[in-house]
């Protein structure tokens, strides 16, 4: 029966930025979620746990604040979790990210199995998997869209590719980032929020983990994506809409 | 040694890095590697576009995975010692490029969609995040800088048959734990969306699946494709997963682009910047795909659709 990590990131909601003055992002407003796709990396866990029996474990590792996240993941089927919280932990870096997870998979949580979402919902670099993989030591399947744990212990993936689908094969210990459309994640009820705040948490402080190495990527600006744009509006009666096709004749793009 | 890598599983997405990579070396002077597949006389392609050195990788077994090169690509990588890795940001390319950058230690600014030298030598690298809402500017602390750059993203480099380069080629290493059983390739619609030079987008304002037919009429009446938001095809399955738009789609950047039922999340909207004009047909006038737009109508699609076919008949002289 296979032991899971799911790996999570509790991250700014997007739809919350707003754009201040002078392209400055505005975070006054924002609220906080578990990372989009790795709530389908949670999902498919729990999935796989109810047909072949075994634990889910979720893995996050974040500022203080991440807590809320750890219990929305505890309601989402899964057994227990870890958690290294710490303000310092707030922005971290796709290789120190990676380090912290591999390091406390490895001293504290036997698995079979680890998946983690394709990419973070915030900055979507797409590398914490691959890069855990590697601090682990265990083969990487990234961008699957279908997964089975088949006999003998071995993983059956279809993966996407350009091209269309790559279906491969490996041996458990496997990491394993998922898209979107593996699955549709649960939206958690009363009960299962309820039943979330029984479940252990293994709480991680920074000082029990050995020092986090300097990012390799220095963030030197952040500024709101341009967008100049015409912003003209039309109306939905006859005159609007020939207006507005007259204007796209206009820009030469119908002929 | 100063240089610079590329390294992609595909011809044409070399040429695009090697525009790149050219650009940077011009300005110091150094080498340029292309890491690629061997697929047969490409090569003097790759010498033509700016290649100094050809790094070529023995075609792999059918059941191998690409994963085979990482020992070997990250063993050449730390001999030759480059200042920067370029890998085209294919899914493929991607999950190397990271884990190629966990095994050399250092950093990787992934989907770069610029890239520049200072005058004192800093690599600024850009990409975008929060779903597109922002464009964070990075540099790498450690060497090699390495960024993934997503198909498309620059033109490929022209052909220059004067350049000579170095040929060199790896033997194929022995299997990785992972083994491709099975490749199926997509059929493909009658059109690439990534291609079309006019995109009809139908987002979550279409009701019924028999409604893009709609949309489909519109298409083919200004010789278009159809594109949609990832709703549609992630949740509703209306349309097939390649026909989405979006971050984690696909990117289009057609002369038109015009969106019906789309409401303008942030995720979708940065998969059409490249588009030269932005409609949008909308009954909320507050959704933000209109701050996104160009020309937006603001009404019911179901009422606007079949008028705006007419007056485009019309106007095109149909």
């Amino acid at each position: 029966m296979p032991n899971i990590i799911a790996c999570f990131k509790w991250v700014i909601d997007e739809a919350y930025i707003r754009k201040g003055p002078s392209g400055a992002l505005d975070f006054s407003a924002v609220d906080y979620k578990i990372s989009d796709y790795d709530r389908n990396a949670i999902e498919e866990a729990a999935r796989l746990k109810g047909l072949h029996g075994g634990s889910v474990t979720v893995l996050t590792v974040g500022a203080p604040e991440a807590a809320k996240g750890v219990k929305d993941a505890l309601s989402r089927g899964a057994d227990q979790a870890f958690f290294a919280g710490d303000p310092s932990f707030n922005r971290l870096e796709s290789s120190q990210t990676a380090a912290i997870l591999g390091e406390i998979i490895r001293s504290r949580i036997p698995y079979d199995l680890v998946i983690c979402g394709e990419g973070s919902s915030d900055e979507y670099a797409q590398q914490v998997g691959p890069r855990l993989a590697e601090m682990l030591g265990i083969p990487c399947i990234s961008y699957v869209q279908k997964l089975t744990i088949g006999e003998g212990g071995r993983i059956l993936a279809e993966r996407r590719v350009e091209e269309g689908v790559e279906v491969v094969e490996a041996p458990l210990p496997v990491l394993a980032t998922v898209l979107p459309e593996i699955n549709t994640p649960r939206i958690p009820g009363v009960k299962d929020t309820l039943m979330a705040s029984k479940k252990p948490v293994v709480n991680i402080k920074k000082e029990e983990l050995p020092a986090v190495g300097a990012a390799r990527l220095r963030t030197m600006g952040m500024t709101a994506t341009r967008m100049e744009r015409n912003c003209e509006k039309f109306a939905a009666t006859p005159e609007g809409i020939a207006r507005f096709v007259a204007a796209l004749q206009k820009m030469g793009v119908i002929s | 040694m100063p240089g610079i890598w590329i390294f992609a599983e595909r011809k044409d997405l070399a040429l695009e890095l090697l525009t790149v990579a050219g650009a940077l070396a011009s300005q110091t002077g150094v080498k340029v590697t292309a890491v690629v597949p061997e697929q047969g006389g490409q090569t003097d392609t790759y010498i033509a576009g700016g290649a100094d050195e050809i790094v070529l990788l023995s075609p792999l077994g059918e059941d191998m995975s690409l994963d085979v090169w990482l020992p070997v690509i990250a063993a050449e990588t730390k001999g030759a010692d480059p200042d920067i890795f370029l890998v085209a940001a294919t899914a493929r390319g991607k999950d190397f490029a990271a884990r190629l950058a966990a095994r050399l230690d250092t950093g990787l600014c992934s989907n770069c969609i610029a890239l520049h030298r200072e005058e004192d030598g800093t690599i600024v690298m850009e990409r975008l995040a929060y779903g597109g809402a922002a464009v964070q500017q990075l540099n790498c602390s450690a060497r090699p800088a390495m960024a993934t750059i997503p198909p498309r993203t620059f033109t490929p480099a022209p052909a220059d048959h004067g350049r000579s380069g170095i040929i060199r080629k790896l033997p194929l290493p022995p299997s990785s734990p992972v083994r491709v059983i099975e490749k199926k390739t997509k059929e493909r619609g009658s059109q690439d969306i990534t291609e079309a030079k006019t995109v009809i987008c139908v987002g979550r304002g279409i009701e019924k699946q028999e409604d893009i037919n709609t949309a489909r009429q519109l298409a083919d009446l200004v010789g278009g494709g159809i594109g949609c938001t990832r709703p549609i095809s992630e949740e509703l399955h209306w349309l097939p997963d390649d026909l989405c738009i979006g971050l984690s789609g696909v990117q289009v950047k057609p002369d038109l682009y015009l969106g019906l039922g789309v409401s303008g999340q942030i995720q979708h909207v940065t998969g059409i910047r490249g588009a030269r004009v932005i409609c949008a047909v909308n009954k909320d006038e507050n959704a933000p795909i209109f701050q996104a737009a160009d020309l937006g109508i603001v009404g019911d699609l179901y009422e606007v659709t079949p008028k705006l076919i007419e007056e485009l008949k019309k106007a095109m002289g149909r």
